[in-house]
C-alpha cells in the first residue's frame, strides 16, 4: 500500500538542460504562476525550483486567512479577484481547497479607529468589496464568545465586518496548484536549490542549480521571505525589504465557538477556528530582522493574555503547537511585482509581508501574463520597484494592525 | 528567538530593551548633487543578508546610546565581527 504512493504532482521529473521559464520558489506564488503560465498562455515547459519541499515556507505557515479589505485603490482589486478565484480554482483544479467563507471581524477599540474603519469600509464598498461597520453589540450577537465589557485593556467599540473573507486550507492550495501545474506539463523540482542566475548583455541566460545548469530566457524569483536575499546575492539588486520572523500557534481542538475570523490591531492578535476545531492564532513579528523562524516565550505569553481578554472562554485552553515563518516587509506594506527591469527576462514577485497567501491566486494569473507577454498587466503597474525612488509609496500601512518593517 | 545585545555602556542586556536601527549603510549621503536614486538607496534599500550583518541599535529602555554590532540573522546571535561565521 505504501509502496504504491505517488504524489498528486507525479513522480520526480528529470531536470532538463533548458526550460522556457524557471521559477525559483515552490510556494503558492511560484506554483500559481507556473499553473497559469501553462493553462492560460500555453507555456508548459516550466521548471519550478524548490530548495526543500513545496509548501515548506510561508505557504504552509500562514494562518490561512483570506480577505480583501485592504486600504488603497491599487491593492483592493487584486485581493478582491484573489478572493473570487478560490471557488473557481476549486472547480478547475478538481481539488477541495476548503474555502470556508465565514467572513472577517476586525475589532475596533477607539473612536479614532472607528473613523479609520469608516474610511477603510468606504474604499472597500467603492471598489465593490462588501464591508460594514458594526457596533460592539452587533459584534457580540455575531460572536457570543466575544468579551465586550468595559473592564478589559482595550474595550471593543465596534468592528469592521467583511463577509466575503474567510479561511482556506493552505496546504490544499499548494497541493492543488502543484497537481494542476504538473498535469499541464510543469516540472516541479523539489530539493533543488538555485545557486546562481546567469546573465549576458543585460538578459537572463541561465539558472545554476544544485542538480545542474538550466538555460532559460526568463526567471521569476518568488521565494517568499528569501526573495530579497536571493535577488541581492545572485543579481546584486538591493530591495526595500526587511525580513522578519512572524509567529503563530494553535490551541487544542474545541467545539465550534468562532463563526468568523476575528482580529484586533490594538491587542495585536488574530484568530480563527479551523475546521478541525483548533483556534489558530498569531500576529507578532519580531522587532528586528531575522531568518530564525523561531517562537519566543515573550510572544506566546502575549498571545495567551490577548486571547483570554477578548475571548474569556479560552482561558486555560492549551496551545498545542507553535511555529513561525518569514515575512518580507516593504516600507509601504505593498508588494513588489516587476519584470524586465533592469534585466530582460528577470521577474520578481516579493515583498508580500504577511499578505502572500491571500493574494496568491490572482497574482499567479497576472505574473503569468506578465512573463508570457513581456507586458505588465495594468493591475500590476503600481507595484513597480521604481515607486520607491519616485517617492510614490502606497498608503497600505493604514490597512494594518500596528507594524512597520522595522517596528 | 531571544536575543541579547551588548551595549557599549551597559553591557550585555535583553534584546527587548533595544530598538533595531537598520542595516549599517555607511554615512548619510552628501546633500549636494543628491539624486532620488541615491537617496532611495540610502533610505529604503537593504541587503537582507541571511548571515552576519553589521547593524545599528538604540538602547531605548536604557542609556539611550546608538551603536553598531554584528549579528547572525539566521541564529539571532551577536558575533564579534563579520568574519566570525
Amino acid at each position: 500500500m505504501f509502496g504504491k504512493y505517488k504524489p498528486l504532482w507525479g513522480r520526480k521529473p528529470r531536470l532538463k538542460s533548458a526550460y522556457d521559464a524557471v521559477i525559483i520558489g515552490g510556494g503558492l506564488h511560484g506554483l500559481a504562476t507556473a499553473y497559469f503560465l501553462a493553462k492560460n498562455h500555453g507555456i508548459k515547459d516550466v521548471a519550478v525550483l524548490e530548495k526543500r519541499h513545496i509548501g515548506f515556507g510561508g505557504a504552509g505557515r500562514n494562518t490561512a486567512i483570506v480577505r480583501a479589505n485592504q486600504r488603497t485603490q491599487e491593492n483592493i482589486p487584486l485581493y478582491r479577484e484573489a478572493l473570487e478565484l478560490w471557488p473557481v480554482l476549486t472547480r478547475e483544479l478538481d481539488y477541495n481547497l476548503m474555502f470556508n467563507n465565514c467572513g472577517n471581524l476586525n475589532l475596533v477599540h477607539s473612536e479614532a479607529a472607528m473613523h479609520a474603519a469608516r474610511m477603510n469600509i468606504a474604499s472597500a464598498q467603492f471598489l465593490g468589496v462588501e464591508s460594514h461597520l458594526i457596533d460592539a453589540h452587533q459584534a457580540k450577537e455575531m460572536m457570543p464568545a466575544l468579551n465586550i465589557s468595559e473592564n478589559i485593556t482595550y474595550p471593543v467599540h465596534g468592528a469592521m465586518y467583511h463577509p466575503p473573507g474567510g479561511i482556506v486550507r493552505h496546504d490544499a492550495v499548494v497541493w492543488g496548484l502543484a497537481k494542476g501545474a504538473a498535469k499541464l506539463g510543469v516540472h516541479i523540482h523539489q530539493h533543488t536549490e538555485a545557486t546562481a542566475i546567469d546573465t549576458a548583455n543585460g538578459k537572463i541566460t541561465a539558472v545554476d542549480t544544485t542538480a545542474g545548469r538550466i538555460s532559460t530566457p526568463r526567471v521569476l524569483v518568488s521565494a517568499g521571505g528569501y526573495s530579497a536575499a536571493i535577488i541581492h546575492k545572485m543579481l546584486g539588486i538591493r530591495l526595500p525589504i526587511s525580513v522578519l520572523t512572524i509567529q503563530a500557534m494553535v490551541t487544542q481542538p474545541l467545539k465550534p465557538i468562532l463563526d468568523h475570523v476575528i482580529s484586533s490591531g490594538a491587542y495585536h492578535v488574530y484568530a480563527n477556528q479551523t475546521l478541525k476545531g483548533e483556534v489558530a492564532t498569531g500576529a507578532h513579528m519580531d522587532p528586528w530582522p531575522n531568518y530564525t523562524t523561531q517562537n519566543t516565550a515573550h510572544y506566546v505569553k502575549h498571545q495567551a493574555e490577548a486571547l483570554s481578554e477578548l475571548l474569556p472562554c479560552l482561558r486555560a485552553v492549551k496551545f498545542m503547537r507553535t511555529w513561525a515563518g518569514l515575512a518580507d516587509m516593504t516600507p509601504d506594506m505593498a508588494p513588489i511585482m516587476d519584470g524586465n527591469d533592469p534585466l530582460e527576462g528577470f521577474f520578481m514577485d516579493c515583498g508580500w509581508g504577511y499578505f502572500g497567501f491571500k493574494s496568491c491566486s490572482a497574482v499567479g494569473k497576472y505574473m503569468a501574463a506578465y512573463m508570457a507577454t513581456g507586458r505588465c498587466p495594468e493591475i500590476l503597474r503600481p507595484f513597480t520597484l521604481r515607486r520607491y525612488e519616485q517617492h510614490r509609496l502606497m498608503g497600505e500601512t493604514a490597512a494594518l494592525v500596528s507594524y512597520s518593517p522595522d517596528n | 528567538m531571544a536575543l541579547t545585545i551588548t551595549c557599549p555602556i551597559c553591557g550585555k542586556r535583553n534584546g527587548y530593551e533595544f530598538r533595531y536601527g537598520g542595516e549599517d549603510k555607511g554615512p548619510r549621503p552628501d546633500e549636494s548633487g543628491l539624486t532620488p536614486q541615491r537617496w532611495c538607496d540610502y533610505v529604503h534599500l537593504n541587503d537582507c543578508t541571511a548571515g552576519v550583518q553589521k547593524e545599528w541599535w538604540f538602547h531605548r529602555d536604557g542609556c539611550g546610546a546608538w551603536f553598531t554590532i554584528h549579528r547572525d540573522t539566521t541564529t539571532n546571535l551577536e558575533v564579534q565581527s563579520a568574519e566570525e561565521n
